[in-house]
C-alpha cells in the first residue's frame, strides 16, 4: 500500500469512526502532554456544562498511562502505539493500542478479569484497598484499570493479539455513557 | 520552617506549604511523570511539620488553624495514591490532638472530584471543608 492511499484509507476510517482525535506514534510525556491539551480545550468546548469533558479527560489519562506502563520498548515499530477517542451521540469511546511482552500478559489479564467482574459497589472497595495499600515495585497496582472501570461506568473491553513468539499487540477499550 | 514552594506546570500541581503564612494548598493538575518523586518532599515536609504542629497545641488559642487546602482540576491515579497518603497523615495529626482541617475544592459540574473528596473523607473517617469554586 501506498503512504497517499494507507494515509486516505487511516482518513476514511476514523471519520467513519467519528473519531475526535487518533494518534498513532511514540507515546512519550511530551507528545503526550501535547496531546492531552489539544483534547482536553477540544472536549470542555463541547461539554460545557456537563462535567463529562472532566470525565471523558480523566479516563483518557489513565488509558494512556496504562499504554505507557505496559508498553514493550523494542524496535522502532514495536514502540509505537495508538489511541483513538471517538464520541457518539450516546458514549465516548477510548481505544488503546501497544506493543506488550507475552509474559506480562497473565498477570495483566488476571487483574483485568477481577476487575471486569466487580459491580460498582465492589469497584470502590477494591479502590480503597489500592489506595491505602503500600506501595509495591508495581507503583500503580493496578489503580489505574480500577480508576476507568469506576469512572467510565461500563466494563472494560480488550484483547491481546498474538504477533511474535515473544510480544503482543494489547487493545482496551473502554466507553463513557454520555449523561442525559 | 522553611516553606516548600513549588510552582505549578502543565502536568503538575503548584504547591505552597508554608508555615510562617499559615498556608498550606496543592492546586491545579496532577500527572506528573514521576509521581513518587513530585510527593515526596511534599510528603516528607508535612512530616516535619508535626513538632510545629506539637509546639502549637501547647500554645493557648491564638494560633490559626492550619488548613490544607486540596484545589486540584484533575490527578492521576498514581498521584491519588500520595494524595490519600498525605491525607493520612494529616488524619494522623488529628488522632494526636492537633487541629487541622482539609478543605477540598472542586470546580462547579465537576461532580467526579467532589465525589473523590467524599470518597477519602471517608475512606480515612475524617470530616472535609467541600468548596465548589
Amino acid at each position: 500500500m501506498t503512504y497517499i492511499s494507507a494515509a486516505f484509507e487511516a482518513h476514511q476510517l476514523m471519520s467513519e469512526k467519528r473519531s475526535l482525535m487518533s494518534f498513532t506514534g511514540h507515546f512519550d510525556h511530551l507528545a503526550i502532554t501535547l496531546l492531552l491539551t489539544n483534547i482536553k480545550s477540544k472536549l470542555s468546548a463541547i461539554e460545557i456544562t456537563t462535567g463529562m469533558d472532566k470525565r471523558v479527560y480523566s479516563v483518557l489519562v489513565e488509558c494512556i498511562e496504562n499504554v505507557c506502563k505496559h508498553s514493550f520498548h523494542g524496535n522502532e515499530k514495536e514502540n509505537i502505539a495508538t489511541l483513538l477517542l471517538s464520541k457518539s451521540e450516546t458514549k465516548y469511546t477510548i481505544v488503546t493500542g501497544n506493543h506488550i511482552m507475552n509474559d506480562e500478559i497473565p498477570a495483566l489479564k488476571e487483574k483485568l478479569e477481577t476487575v471486569a467482574k466487580l459491580s460498582p459497589v465492589e469497584l470502590k472497595q477494591m479502590y480503597r484497598v489500592q489506595i491505602l495499600s503500600k506501595p509495591t515495585n508495581d507503583n500503580n497496582a493496578g489503580l489505574g484499570i480500577i480508576d476507568i472501570a469506576i469512572k467510565s461506568g461500563n466494563k472494560i473491553k480488550y484483547e491481546f493479539k498474538k504477533l511474535t513468539k515473544n510480544t503482543s499487540f494489547y487493545l482496551l477499550q473502554t466507553e463513557i455513557s454520555i449523561k442525559k | 520552617m522553611e516553606p516548600l514552594i513549588i510552582r505549578g506546570t502543565e502536568n503538575s500541581p503548584e504547591v505552597r506549604l508554608d508555615a510562617t503564612s499559615n498556608r498550606f494548598i496543592i492546586t491545579g493538575k496532577s500527572r506528573p511523570e514521576n509521581a513518587d518523586k513530585f510527593y515526596a518532599p511534599l510528603i516528607s515536609w508535612i512530616e516535619r511539620f508535626e513538632p510545629i504542629l506539637s509546639g502549637r497545641k501547647q500554645d493557648s488559642d491564638g494560633n490559626p488553624i492550619p488548613v490544607f487546602k486540596f484545589k486540584l482540576e484533575y490527578f492521576n491515579s498514581t498521584s491519588a495514591k500520595h494524595i490519600a497518603e498525605i491525607i493520612i497523615i494529616l488524619k494522623d495529626f488529628v488522632e494526636k490532638g492537633y487541629k487541622v482541617k482539609i478543605e477540598w475544592h472542586s470546580a462547579k459540574f465537576d461532580d467526579d472530584m467532589l465525589d473523590t473528596g467524599k470518597e477519602f473523607s471517608n475512606m480515612v473517617d475524617l470530616k472535609f471543608d467541600f468548596i465548589e469554586y
